[in-house]
């Protein structure tokens, strides 16, 4: 018997629950921690085999790394030239300062077209501005054609990951999904037949449907043209059969030239999804006549991006190319998955990206849901130092915070400023040590332990014990072994 | 909602007092560190032999035939194939197009005209050996992009002259940027569902390639 | 050779026997060993939970007390993470020339123990002896913020009848992450569960690493659970010799 899925994650910074909270609906999951523990072992697994064969990979990743920072030095400059480029041949490039204006301009686009219905390629981006609930609401039907976002779609789900969204749903779960919403009878859970019923499915909206939506890997400032790494071909489907395609991309995506996808296009399948290089990737520059949509526009978004670029710490940041490894190395993820971060960007990097996404003003709790163990930043491909970064946005957050009244009496703060008051003096630091000692023996039990405790110490003592305090500290044995020795 | 203009010029603004770039970019792209493998190692037997390796890793099935037995080669690739009708991209090689089958020649077919035909066989620009990666820049030998989307089956004409074997060496390779660039390594798959890799979602699912060695002399051409 | 000992806030107030191991150890490998009785704290919980100007004040004093040491040695490879990565930009924001520049000259004079062993005395042989199946827990920080490497394996090769375990997943993250041990207390416990069951799976009688931070949290849970193991500071293994072993610095 097949567990429900989870349904109703909220992916909504502005209105998902604090992570520690979010983290302990998923805890008690065995077996979406089980799906996600599974997916990501067999991808970390590929991409451990495939960097250790690459024998340059820490040269790809400095180069990719100093690229993509270069490239958001001089991010007004390449974005410029992507438009000019793009425009010269045929496209149509718009500028979205926030969700807003992105969701409004998509929208004018396809009332020109008198689109009632869409064909999507899978985008972070759409769903971080929340586009396919806005379209559904002005009428128009928005077809997700990418296997894991058909599942999710179909099923009423979020996305829990950004290269492999449906990673937390397993093979019956998914049959039964399709079995419901595709009216499917006898309908097997082999992932052989699962497939093969979703390319059915959207054969003919590929053949049918005129207008296409995408989001873009990369924009290629030198020669105006948008790269979409795929698996599938539904992204080559969207982006060569219909008439009008609309792409919608952050301004952070852009690249100088042509040939820094050398680079890379080496370091992102092998991240992403432990491959040397993904199925299908594809490049095209404005309108080709003849051949794919010849009405194309590519909608650029700010959306709390350009802000981001003031600070070296925080601009790092915008290097991401979205391929998931560091959410694959975290061990966080790995017990929680994505939901429990309330965001379409989950694990390490959004950790970092959605509290800044949001001007520091929600998902607060994100950059304290880590254990500053730093997988993810040896395995980002472009070096971002994602620990500094959490770190950053925590002093971010405590100063924020502690402008609050009510914080100067919660539990962790005032420990926190007791705590620095003891460490600014020896005598004051070995007197609560002596206090602390005395403290300690109405908690701790014959064995010499500790088993509960009170208010922030009760967290520690849910799970762990705590062992006494012992009769003497270190220093004070020094000072007694340097008395015995005179 | 701002005016489209106004949009534009307030994320330009943001970016510019955000990054106060200087003048010129150009410097210090010059000066970004390119320390990774640029240029293969391999002779080119070795080339192509790591590059049929990494075909058949994606189940696509390689053979090998000399320039003059290259018509032959394809129509036996056609005949195993036991399907009738292909499409050709305008350019195709006419000695290429086997005789008893039936060809529908690009020249403006429909989605649903290509939809009817069973396979396609194309020429490409390029494969790169390292990743098994084929590339298609849509030439007339290559043919529009749906030519090779929508078929089941797709032959692929390599000459070992195409052959690289690094990513960094297919960039080497083009005189500009293209325009169109399809890069194909294997037919399109899947692992959204349990991470088991399905293959074949959209797009070919039997992917062939003949490779066809028209150096003179594998040892005269070692890099 | 002379060093000076920093034996951090949660060694001194919770964990001294491995201070009188680093001690004994030291010693005996001929080393004079001095205490500054005024050390307190490096300012890492402060600086990790985002208390940025409460850290500043914490390493400005510790910089200013180790400002004459020859050489700082610290059984904790977290606190000589913090030193080596956050130091600078705290100076940097909140410092002065003068504090940057203390804090350059000092900087090259701080080891963690296994670094201090290795590379400044260069000795791999300490003369220790412990009898006992052990497994190794390779904190976060000293693996990636220290990249010590293969130091610690050296080091316990050499201990004589120490039986080392092969850890599976030896580089994961057992959930202890300072205060996030309570902040997140539940993921914390969750990664714990998941650790303690690759490090239970050894049959080790003793799970030891060179941070007591994640011990603590192992240590811990393995008490509560009645797992059958204990937790030990690789200097106390370090220390422990046929006529001195380890339970004698306890």
């Amino acid at each position: 018997m097949s567990h429900p899925v989870e349904t109703h994650a909220i992916l909504d910074p502005t209105l998902a629950p604090p992570f520690p909270q979010a983290a302990l609906n998923v805890l008690r999951n065995p077996q979406l921690r089980k799906n996600v523990s599974h997916a990501i072992d067999v991808i970390q697994g590929k991409r451990a085999r495939l960097v250790a064969e690459k024998t340059d990979w820490q040269e790809l990743r400095s180069a990719a790394s100093a690229i993509r920072a270069h490239a958001l030095e001089h991010l007004g400059f390449y974005l410029e030239q992507f438009e000019a480029r793009c425009t010269a041949a045929g496209g149509h490039v718009h500028w979205a300062a926030d969700a807003d204006e992105a969701r409004q301009i998509i929208l004018d686009l396809l009332r020109k077209e008198n689109a009632s219905e869409v064909i999507k390629i899978k985008t972070m981006t759409s769903a971080e501005i929340q586009l396919n609930p806005f379209l559904e609401a002005q009428g128009i039907r928005a077809f997700e054609t990418d296997l894991a976002e058909i599942i999710l779609q179909l099923g009423d789900e979020e996305p829990s990951h950004i290269v492999v969204p449906a990673l937390h749903i397993n093979r019956s779960q998914v049959r039964e999904i399709f079995a419901r919403r595709m009216g499917l009878k006898n309908l097997s859970d082999d992932p052989q037949v699962l497939t093969a019923a979703a390319r059915t499915y959207l054969r003919q909206k590929f053949l049918t449907i005129p207008t296409a939506i995408s989001g873009a890997n990369f924009l290629i400032a030198e020669t105006g043209s948008v790269g979409v790494v795929e698996s599938e071909g539904n992204g080559r489907m969207c982006l060569t059969l219909p008439r009008t395609m609309i792409t919608l991309a952050g301004i952070e995506k852009v690249l100088p030239c042509f040939d820094n996808l050398e680079v890379m296009l080496q370091v992102l399948a092998r991240s992403a999804t432990g491959e040397r290089m993904n199925p299908y990737t594809s490049l095209w520059t404005g309108v080709t006549p003849g051949d794919g949509p010849q009405n194309f526009h590519v909608v650029l978004l700010d959306n709390g991006r350009s802000p981001m670029l003031t600070r070296p710490v925080e601009r790092q940041t915008l290097k991401c190319i979205r391929c998931a490894a560091c959410m694959n190395a975290c061990p966080v993820y790995r017990q929680t998955g994505g939901h429990a971060y309330g965001s379409v960007y989950p694990g390490p990097i959004g950790a970092i990206l959605t509290p800044q996404l949001m001007h520091m003003q929600h998902a607060q709790s994100l950059p304290y849901a880590s254990s500053l163990c730093g997988a993810c930043y040896e395995v980002c491909p472009v070096k971002i130092n994602i620990p500094e970064v959490l770190l950053e946005l925590r002093s971010q957050v405590v100063n924020q915070e502690r402008k609050q009244v009510l914080r100067f009496f919660d539990p962790m703060y005032l420990g926190l400023r007791i705590a620095n008051l003891l460490f600014s003096r020896a005598w004051i630091f070995h007197a609560a040590q002596r206090l602390g000692r005395i403290g300690a023996r109405l908690v701790t039990r014959k064995d010499g332990w500790i088993h509960s405790l009170p208010s922030v110490g009760g967290k520690w003592t849910q799970t762990r014990d705590l062992r006494g305090l012992p009769s003497q500290t270190f220093h004070e044995w020094w000072a007694a072994r340097g008395k015995e020795a005179k | 909602m701002s005016a489209p203009l106004e949009s534009r010029q307030r994320i330009l603004d943001r970016i510019q007092a955000a990054t106060q770039p200087s003048a010129a970019s150009a410097p210090s792209y010059a000066a970004l560190p390119r320390s990774y493998i640029r240029k293969g190692a391999l002779t080119a037997e070795a080339r192509l032999t790591l590059l049929i390796e990494r075909l058949r890793e994606y189940d696509a099935e390689v053979v090998e035939s000399s320039p003059e037995e290259l018509p032959a080669a394809i129509a036996a690739q056609l005949t195993a194939s036991g399907k009738r009708s292909f499409v050709a991209p305008a350019g195709l090689p006419a000695d290429w197009m086997a005789s008893g089958f039936d060809w529908k020649i690009d020249r403006g077919l429909t989605s649903a005209e290509i939809e009817q035909a069973e396979g396609v066989v194309t020429a490409a620009f390029c494969a790169v050996a390292d990743s098994g990666t084929i590339v298609l820049h849509h030439s007339l030998t290559e043919g529009r992009r749906v030519l090779t989307l929508l078929p089941d089956w797709h032959l692929c004409i390599l000459r070992a002259s195409q052959v690289v074997e690094t990513l960094p060496e297919y960039f080497d390779r083009c005189p500009q940027p293209p325009t169109l660039v399809t890069w194909i390594s294997g037919p399109s798959a899947t692992a959204d569902i349990e991470m088991t890799r399905i293959k074949g979602v959209h797009g070919p699912r039997f992917l062939h390639v003949i490779l066809v060695r028209d150096q003179a002399s594998p040892a005269i051409k070692n890099n | 050779m002379r060093a000076s000992l920093f034996i951090t806030c949660y060694n001194d107030t919770l964990y001294p026997e491995t201070g009188r191991a680093v001690v004994a150890l030291l010693e005996r490998l001929g080393v004079e060993l001095d205490f500054h009785p005024r050390q307190t704290c490096c300012g890492q919980m402060h600086a990790n939970t985002g208390f940025r100007g409460e850290a500043f004040s914490q390493a400005k004093r510790f910089v200013q007390l180790y400002q004459d040491a020859e050489t700082v040695v610290i059984p904790s490879s977290s606190c000589v993470a913090m030193i080596r990565d956050q130091y600078r930009g705290l100076f940097e924001e909140l410092g002065n020339e003068a504090l940057r520049k203390q804090f350059a000259a000092l900087l090259p004079r701080v080891f963690e123990l296994s670094e201090f062993l290795l590379d400044k005395i260069g000795v791999e042989d300490v003369g220790a002896y412990f009898p006992h199946r052990v497994v190794y827990h390779a904190s976060c920080h000293g693996v990636r913020a220290l990249h010590l490497g293969d130091r610690p394996y050296r080091l316990m090769a050499k201990v004589r009848g120490l039986d080392l375990a092969t850890l599976p997943n030896v580089e994961r993250c057992c959930g202890f992450g300072g205060t996030f041990s309570v902040k997140n207390a539940e993921v914390s416990s969750a990664m714990l569960a998941t650790k303690l069951q690759d490090v239970v799976s050894t049959g080790a009688e003793y799970c030891t690493a060179l941070d007591n931070s994640c011990l603590m949290h192992l240590g811990g849970a393995m008490h509560r659970q009645y797992a059958g193991m204990k937790t030990i500071h690789l200097a106390q293994i370090l220390a422990s010799t046929e006529d001195s072993p380890a339970e004698a610095f306890a």
